[in-house]
């Protein structure tokens, strides 16, 4: 389990409790992002309002286009907004520079990818320390927290495998065990299970929201994949730039 | 990190494999072509770098060493008359044709000297008896020309610009610029040698008296008529000089070394960049991950460095193995201590600056593409 709060300043389970309404690790407030100039312009989001909260799944949904993955840019600290506010763990984030992001993003996220993005030249406990080691450069023993991140994800057998010698679901978990590398609280995926056949897909989301529910993190998840829903608290649709309002959780956990 | 770095660069072994070849070839360029360089400028000085003279004195505007204008014996005397002047020697310098055993000829440079010449007398003598030079027909040739002269030893005769001569030493390794054989005998020789006048020489070599300024003596040897006065060290830099700069010669030697860090540059530069596009979805999951650009800029430096040591190590042994099979072939290879760290050093900073196309690209690299495709 993580600890009550975490060193980002996340609120505890206790503290939403003792409010009684949860305080979101990442809140969206009016936030767009403009593509181009002139008559090139492209709205990609417009006046998008999105919170995400410790402990539950999050799907993102829409047609190729709609601004799903600017969303999950921007949630991420990837992408600056054009207008809006981000809020991190309470903190305003938005003004702040180039420099002071990777820390922010290192504390505070982890990524996981339709393709993977997994050095091929590395083992899958290489691959997991390595991201361990950078999100946390004073972490005493990167190759203990990657062995125990691997195991969590079910590899402990095949943490010296390269990813070549690993089938499509598990490079996922070893990219899902990298994601979690350094304690994020909150997991955004891209498409995670697309590349993926469908049983394996879901074996991938079930894994997410075992860490959703078990270590309290928040899962973002954009997806094409209706079947999804199961595994998701709360799903967000976006068409044309507009995130459809979704229901604010009552409690951490309403999936399969 | 650096086990990351090492990794990415060796997982494809034939891409390595080919960078490191580069680098090598780039490094075995540089070393030869400099070295040669070195060993020509090395020949062209040699007669003035292994004299005992103090000061060279020569024919006003003289400018080319091994083409010297003759000067007589006024300025002889007037040498041997300033004070402060030790000893004063005459030495000749001039081409001769050498008559060869098949019916040939072969231009030398003959090396006339006093008799008892103590300031220039061959050195690296490995057979016979080099003061017989001052025997009437005497001459000393060095070893490693026999092929041109078609010489088989001591003792062995022939003639030189139709006077006789009858090779009485042997010096090893005395190799001129001109690529010509340098022939050592006695003055009176050498003038029938080189068909010059019995009163006619080309340098008057000069030892300082213990204690005496050099740079007034030099001052005063400045002042004798039609001549000119120069230190050892000025005169040898001079004469390397002419040949490096006035010929061109320095400049197509550091030109084609040039070419090979051009080669390095383009073949490593090639590679690091392949290998940076390769992974550019990888560099920019650690940059989403909050990794810092100077961490992922370090990754790319540590695998230029591997390269270039790697590089430098294979380039530098094929270096000293083309040494050896180049003096076979008479031709010296110069590679000092002082040259291969400095060769090291380019290759390194070679390396470094191939790898800038891949650190820009890092550098540019926005972390938001992860997401895109």
């Amino acid at each position: 389990m993580q600890p009550p709060v975490s060193a980002s300043g996340f609120s505890a389970p206790g503290d939403r409790a003792s409010l009684g309404k949860p305080a979101p690790l990442v809140e969206l407030s009016r936030v767009g992002k403009i593509y181009g100039s002139g008559e090139g312009t492209v709205h990609a989001l417009v006046d998008a309002d999105l919170r995400v909260y410790a402990g539950e799944v999050l799907l993102i949904e829409g047609p190729s286009g709609s601004g799903k993955t600017t969303l999950l840019s921007i949630l991420g600290l990837l992408l600056r907004p054009t207008t809006g506010e981000i809020t991190v763990a309470g903190d305003r984030v938005t003004h702040l520079g180039e420099k002071a992001l990777p820390a922010i993003r290192a504390r505070n996220f982890g990524f996981i990818f339709q393709g993977f993005n997994l050095f091929e030249a590395l083992t899958a406990l290489e691959n997991v320390a390595l991201a361990t080691k950078l999100k946390n450069a004073s972490v005493s023993d990167p190759f203990g927290d990657a062995k125990r991140l691997l195991t969590m994800v079910g590899l402990g057998d095949r943490m010296h495998h390269t990813p070549g010698a690993l089938s499509g679901g598990q490079k996922q978990r070893v990219a899902i065990a990298r994601a979690l590398g350094g304690s994020p609280r909150v997991i955004l995926g891209d498409e995670p299970t697309a590349a993926l056949d469908s049983k394996t897909g879901l074996a991938v989301m079930e894994l997410l929201r075992a860490l959703a529910k078990e270590e309290n993190r928040a899962v973002v998840v954009v997806t094409h994949d209706h079947r999804l829903e199961r595994f998701a608290d709360r799903v967000v649709q976006v068409e044309d730039g507009m995130v459809q309002p979704a229901a604010e959780p009552n409690s951490t956990g309403s999936g399969p | 990190m650096w086990t990351l770095a090492r990794k990415i660069l060796l997982h494809d072994r034939v891409k390595f494999a080919v960078a490191a070849a580069g680098v090598s070839v780039s490094v075995l360029l540089v070393l030869v072509q400099i070295g040669l360089y070195f060993g020509f400028m090395q020949n062209a000085s040699s007669l003035i770098d292994n004299a005992g003279a103090d000061f060279w004195i020569a024919g006003e505007g003289n400018e080319n060493f091994d083409f010297a204008g003759a000067i007589d014996e006024r300025t002889y005397y007037r040498v041997a008359q300033i004070p402060g002047v030790e000893r004063a020697e005459r030495m000749l310098l001039a081409f001769g044709i050498f008559k060869l055993t098949n019916g040939g000829t072969q231009g030398v440079e003959v090396v006339g000297i006093e008799r008892g010449a103590t300031l220039m007398k061959p050195w690296h003598v490995v057979a016979g008896e080099a003061w017989r030079t001052r025997e009437a027909d005497g001459v000393v040739v060095d070893r490693t020309e026999f092929p041109k002269l078609l010489l088989k030893g001591v003792g062995d005769r022939s003639e030189v610009t139709g006077a006789r001569a009858r090779v009485v030493a042997l010096t090893d390794g005395i190799r001129s610029f001109t690529t010509s054989p340098f022939l050592f005998t006695n003055l009176d020789s050498a003038r029938a040698y080189t068909r010059l006048a019995a009163s006619q020489f080309h340098y008057v070599l000069v030892k300082a008296a213990p204690g005496v300024d050099h740079a007034e003596l030099l001052a005063r040897l400045g002042r004798i008529p039609h001549a000119a006065a120069y230190d050892a060290a000025t005169f040898s830099a001079r004469t390397r000089s002419y040949w490096s700069e006035r010929t061109g010669v320095g400049a197509g030697f550091f030109t084609t070394a040039m070419m090979g860090v051009i080669v390095g540059l383009v073949v490593v530069g090639q590679i690091l960049y392949n290998g940076t596009l390769e992974h550019v979805r990888e560099y920019g999951t650690l940059k989403a991950m909050g990794t810092k650009n100077r961490t992922i800029v370090g990754i790319i430096l540590y695998q230029a460095l591997i390269s270039s040591v790697l590089g430098f190590v294979v380039g530098g042994g094929l270096a000293m193995a083309a040494r050896e099979g180049m003096r076979a072939a008479n031709l010296n290879v110069v590679l000092m201590p002082s040259l291969l760290a400095a060769t090291g050093l380019l290759t390194v900073v070679m390396c470094m600056l191939a790898s800038c196309l891949s650190i820009v690209k890092v550098l540019r690299l926005d972390p938001a593409t992860v997401f895109k495709g």
